[in-house]
């Protein structure tokens, strides 16, 4: 490498990493809330009751927005409609710095806005009221939004409802073009370089890695990555979730549920085998050797530089790189997530119907002054006029129509990518957390801008479309296989441990091990990887793992129980 | 006859001392100082209210805390809190951790600082003193953010400026891989926190250097001193007092080790050597949403902070050095 090529990298690398700072600084995190989410929908033609109370008083409402934002202009077009119409005005507070630390501050002080984004913290400590009553008398719309999921919404400890969720609750067809989920995913070159063959197992998966990287020991100038893994902070399904998704399980979190019966997997033999296999492919010089050790900024900054073959995580979490790759033209280096299995009798079940995001949406605080009004501003904005506002804006500014289609115009499409248009044109912060329709509105458009199957289309890239033709597929979620319904439970993940039990000690304990030990038993020799992994597994038994089943089977029978219609 | 008499003027000294403080406090001499009297009653409300009815919150330490609650329904659990600390298997090593790195970055901390600021002081041209200083110093304002993400990209092994270095020089054959070993982890810390706040920490030493009588160093001069000769019996002699008492106070925080470097740099591979306390109460207490953990753990630290702090304050009254209290 000569002394100027590395100079760039090392330029740009410093460039990423602090864009990448940036960008964490302004609202990485809604990737969380986005997680389960981004797909789907509902559509809505129930909600056209109108909500008429004639004049318009202005009102204030506080916010506070659990996820770091900014705040938008002060001329900003969507919410000064609202105000326009509603008399609403929104003052809004955005999480700076740690979310346990503010939430600390806030229950110590009592000191609530009127909304607030949804956390079990805060509905332990009382600060939401309940809502039930109010929506019954007050929120025909939002009532018949939430008709079919008004059991799952109430708290499993006292039977209230406190929290509107945001995303889940969807409707008419829904059109999906992007999987956010978790996948093996691999660079599209890697495909191509191979004429396109069927990926379905973990063996194969690997099998191309190492031979593209045999071929190709550099990339643009820097040593080939085989195979990455996250596991930093609370971003470690990189290296936990794979197992249960190799035999044909959907995502849980830190179990696996067999006929209703949730058990751990972290510690069997299926389990082993996933890492036993990176072991080996970690002798082979696969893996990156600072997969351990890297943080997300320099996880990203890899992704971004196009020499990752393939890794496993979850699309949002990694998307910012993605658009990197795509900015710097390099779309051959962006990434299919492939739904791997151990064996290609396995049916693969990575893609999940979309579930209700709980604990997550907007709660009135007990210090809001006047519930009744917020109830009914929520209801009005739930109404499907102000759902195709919030989704995509105004007519002929925002997006054309053709026929009944929504559609955008190239400069439009430019507009609505661009962080800074959104600050003074979309309402983005308010409506990530407001109760949304998802899927299509009644007249058949998608709620969802990206999922419009014509806007999918209008914006997909030829060498996309070249991988799309060479597989037959109209998109990349068609790698996955067609969810199933959701069993009644599902996902167990969701499941709130309640602060401070002993199977929130036991899951933090299994955390922590699982961060130990497995990164050492997949750098170890292969030859000592045995001897890790039964420390491993005998350290697990240690561990209350226990009371950890117990609180998610028991929540598992209450939500069969409760949940079933 | 004239020694016996000298001694007894030096004793007399501090008997002396002692009958001015024993004045009696009259009404006439509140009087008199009424306005110093006035002036200092903010200053005692601001410390009650700040650092003293806090203190109160330590009941949490005795409770299964749940916020929202009142106090009078809080369920009252007795020691359970700090039974659990005691007992978890972690708990020693992340004590022992602590306590390295604690210990690791006041000796370290100390020492550059010190030397800093004798080299410093030596550097006649006051552009280039300055220069030196203020580059010293900036990195003090940058963020543990900011300055773990340094750490990490130049200790990183593609392109990281420390394999490059030492790469060149043959000190090594291949990258090293620092933040993976256990065994680096300690000397990692400590050295980010010189590189982060030798500059500043420097600047009371300088101060106090500032404030050595000039007419010392001629003397020495004129005794055939060398610049060595100075910085040993001149210039340390004279900034004693000022490193005994910041030896003092910082011994008080050798338990504050940190935190956002060992939460930012650590890793699973290095667990074992980077957890601290705080990170251990961060996990299983405020994570957990149980406060009463966490104030357990901020009451055991700061007893062990006085006490170590009364223990250092001790022996250097003993050793006849300056002392805080």
């Amino acid at each position: 490498m000569g002394g100027k090529s590395k100079t760039a990298v090392k330029s740009s690398m410093i460039l990423l990493l602090s864009l990448s700072f940036a960008l964490a600084g302004c609202g990485g995190n809604n990737n969380n809330n986005t997680a389960a989410n981004d797909e789907e929908s509902q559509g809505a033609a129930a909600t056209a009751a109108a909500n008429t109370d004639g004049k318009i008083e202005p009102f204030n409402v506080s916010v506070f927005i659990g996820q770091a934002g900014q705040q938008p202009t002060p001329d900003n077009k969507i919410y000064k409609k609202i105000k326009e119409e509603t008399g609403a005005s929104f003052d809004m507070e955005f999480l700076a710095g740690d979310i346990n630390q503010k939430l600390g501050v806030m229950i110590a002080g009592q000191d609530y806005p009127d909304l607030m984004t949804g956390n079990t913290k805060l509905t332990a400590a009382g600060a939401y009221i309940p809502l039930e009553d109010l929506i019954e008398e007050h929120a025909p719309n939002l009532k018949a939004h939430y008709e079919d999921y008004w059991n799952m919404m109430k708290d499993p400890n006292d039977g209230h409802i406190y929290i509107l969720p945001n995303y889940g609750v969807y409707n008419g067809k829904v059109n999906s073009s992007w999987y956010s989920g978790p996948a093996f995913w691999i660079q599209k070159a890697v495909l191509k370089e191979f004429n396109y063959p069927q990926v379905k197992t973990l063996d194969q998966y690997f099998d191309l890695i190492e031979k593209y990287k045999a071929k190709y020991p550099e990339i643009d100038g820097s040593p080939t990555i085989g195979f990455e893994i996250l596991n930093y902070d609370w971003k470690n399904w990189g290296l936990f979730n794979a197992p249960q998704h190799l035999i044909g399980h959907p995502n849980d979190g830190g179990v696996v549920v067999k006929d209703g019966v949730a058990e751990i997997f972290a510690d069997k033999d299926y389990a082993k085998q996933y890492y036993k296999k990176l072991s080996e492919m970690n002798a082979k010089g696969l893996i990156d050797k600072e997969t351990f050790v890297q943080n997300y900024d320099q996880y990203m900054a890899k992704l971004s530089s196009g020499t990752v073959l393939g890794m496993f995580d979850q699309h949002w979490n990694f998307n910012a790189a993605e658009d990197s790759l795509t900015t710097q033209g390099k779309i051959e280096r962006t990434y299919v997530g492939l739904p791997l299995v151990y064996d290609e009798s396995t049916k693969d079940y990575y893609r999940d119907l979309a579930v209700l995001n709980l604990n997550n949406g907007f709660g009135i605080s007990v210090n809001a002054k006047d519930p009744v009004r917020i109830i009914k501003l929520l209801d009005t904005l739930i109404q499907e006029d102000w759902q195709k506002t919030f989704s995509w804006g105004i007519e002929g500014e925002d997006y054309i129509v053709e026929n009944g289609r929504f559609m955008r115009t190239q400069e439009q499409r430019d507009n609505a990518a661009d962080a800074t248009w959104q600050l003074a044109n979309k309402a983005k912060a308010m409506f990530d957390f407001l109760p949304k329709t998802e899927g299509s509105f009644s007249d058949g458009n998608s709620t969802d801008a990206a999922a419009q199957p014509e806007e999918y289309k209008a914006g997909l890239k030829p060498f996309d479309k070249e991988v799309l033709d060479a597989y037959g597929f109209d998109s990349y979620v068609d790698f996955f296989s067609e969810p199933p319904a959701n069993p009644v439970y599902y996902p167990a993940w969701s499941i709130d441990l309640v602060e401070g039990s002993d199977a929130k000690i036991a899951s933090t304990k299994l955390n922590e091990l699982q961060t130990k030990f497995l990164p050492k038993a997949i750098l170890a020799e292969p030859a000592e990887f045995d001897a890790v992994w039964n420390e491993y597994v005998g350290q697990i038994g240690k561990a209350n793992v226990k009371a950890y089943e117990d609180k998610i089977n028991e929540q598992i029978k209450w939500r069969i129980d409760n949940w079933s219609k | 006859m004239a020694e016996t008499l000298e001694i007894e003027n030096v004793v007399r000294h501090p008997k002396k001392n002692k009958r001015k403080k024993k004045q009696p406090i009259t009404w006439s001499l509140i009087k008199s100082q009424n306005q110093l009297i006035w002036m200092s009653v903010p200053l005692m409300l601001y410390i009650i209210l700040f650092a003293y009815v806090p203190v109160w919150g330590w009941t949490m330490a005795f409770q299964n805390y749940r916020p929202g609650k009142s106090f009078s329904e809080q369920e009252w659990v007795g020691l359970k809190q700090f039974r659990f600390l005691f007992t978890d298997d972690n708990f020693l090593r992340v004590l022992r951790n602590t306590l390295a790195m604690g210990i690791i970055n006041l000796i370290l901390g100390f020492v550059t600082a010190i030397v800093l600021a004798l080299l410093l002081n030596e550097i006649k041209k006051v552009f280039w003193k300055r220069t030196v200083q203020t580059i010293s110093y900036l990195p003090h304002f940058l963020s543990w953010i900011i300055v773990t993400g340094i750490v990490a990209t130049s200790l990183s092994i593609n392109d990281g400026i420390v394999n490059i270095v030492l790469m060149k020089l043959h000190i090594i054959d291949e990258p090293i891989l620092w933040l993976s070993e256990g065994k680096y982890f300690w000397g990692i810390v400590g050295a980010s926190h010189v590189w982060k706040e030798v500059g500043w920490n420097t600047i009371i030493y300088l101060a106090a250097i500032a404030s050595i009588d000039p007419a010392l160093y001629e003397a020495a001069e004129i005794d055939g001193a060398n610049r060595y000769k100075k910085m040993w019996y001149v210039t340390l002699p004279g900034i004693k007092a000022t490193i005994v008492i910041l030896l003092i106070m910082s011994i008080g925080h050798v338990l504050e080790a940190g935190f956002e470097v060992q939460y930012l740099l650590g890793n699973g591979l290095v667990v074992d050597w980077s957890e601290t306390i705080d990170i251990f109460v961060l996990k299983y207490g405020l994570a957990q949403g149980n406060y009463s953990l966490a104030t357990a753990g901020g009451i055991f630290k700061t007893v062990v902070s006085v006490t170590l702090l009364l223990m250092a304050n001790w022996t250097a009254k003993k050793l006849g050095e300056e002392r805080l209290l």
